[in-house]
């Protein structure tokens, strides 16, 4: 014979014990589980994507963002009607230490042939 | 350089949001875990028998659930959380049958279950008689005796229905079987207990 309410009686016992039960555990396992619980939160950083390389985020940004810069600006300034060896050559030419020498000897850089520094790689 | 700097803004500003949210579901899941830890750990130990081991047990289903389903709905942790102690329940068996079974056969038995005492011995906070408390303590330790017997699956659908109130829908989960399922483990875990505390408990 089936009797609901005896069920109902004996669940409700169980759980009032079980409740108690949990209200007495001692201290020192209170502090353990407390401490169990911060090291699973622990986890969450652990794992979140990109997790221990996210504090780098905004430097590599700003490292790709200069390495795109760069590209570009290297990509417009070759279109121009003159080779790369001698804009290379003629910078080099200004942040030498002769420089001022140059600017005092114009005409004879002008009359120097272009060829000819593309086929020796320098003035000298 | 417009262009790139605008994209790295909203990428930090993203990565801020997502700071944020990260740090709210942290603050949830350590309300959740506040507030089910010390439940767990009773259902462990009524399980295993061994605070220790049922601390241990405690311990690997809080870190599984940050770690596995830290972004699942607030409302799925529950049975998600008993689920994963459960698992790590039944491996603890099985591990402890092999063990048993190795333990035998050097011609070593265990005795732990009669090492055994479930309630720990702590000042009572509703400040009762020790007669009071004796009898609550003997009352607990039939009935932990007597949920320890039941079949496995009896024990966990009466323990996830009685102790932790879950519905039988939530109790499905955390089992990983069927509602239907679930009712029948339920009652018969009942009538068995019933039969083995009815004199002392009607």
């Amino acid at each position: 014979m089936k009797k609901p309410h005896q069920d109902e009686e004996l669940a409700r016992q169980a759980k009032e014990l079980f409740d108690d039960s949990v209200e007495r555990l001692d201290s020192a396992t209170l502090s353990r589980l407390n401490r169990s619980r911060h090291e699973a939160l622990a986890e969450i950083e652990r794992t979140k994507p990109f997790g221990k390389w996210a504090r780098w985020m905004p430097a590599t940004g700003v490292a790709a963002a200069a390495v795109v810069a760069v590209v570009v600006w290297q990509g417009v300034s070759t279109e121009g009607p003159l080779p790369e060896t001698t804009e290379f050559t003629d910078f080099e030419i200004l942040i030498g230490e002769d420089s001022l020498e140059m600017l005092e000897n114009l005409e004879f850089y002008s009359w120097i042939d272009p060829s000819d520094l593309e086929t020796n790689g320098n003035v000298g | 350089m417009s262009a790139c700097a605008g994209v790295f803004a909203v990428s930090c500003s993203r990565e801020q949001l997502k700071g944020a949210t990260t740090l709210q579901r942290e603050r949830q899941l350590n309300q959740f875990l506040a507030g089910v830890e010390r439940r767990a750990l009773r259902f462990a130990e009524i399980a295993v028998r061994d605070r220790d081991e049922a601390l241990d047990l405690v311990q690997d289903a809080m870190i599984k659930l940050a770690r596995n389903y830290a972004e699942q709905p607030e409302d799925e942790w529950t049975p998600l959380f008993f689920r994963i102690l459960q698992n790590g329940i039944r491996d603890w068996y099985r591990r402890q049958m092999v063990r048993n079974r190795v333990m035998v056969w050097f011609g070593r038995g265990t005795n732990a279950d009669n090492d055994y005492d479930p309630v720990a011995q702590a000042p009572d906070p509703a400040g009762r008689g020790p007669d009071d408390q004796a009898q609550t303590d003997e009352a607990m330790q039939e009935l932990e005796s007597a949920v320890g017997r039941l079949p496995a699956r009896q024990r966990e659908a009466f323990m996830l229905r009685t102790f932790e109130g879950l519905d039988v829908a939530g109790t499905a989960v955390a089992m990983g079987c069927s509602q239907g399922s679930v009712k029948t483990h339920y009652s018969r875990a009942v009538h068995s207990l019933r039969d083995a505390l009815g004199e002392h408990w009607q």
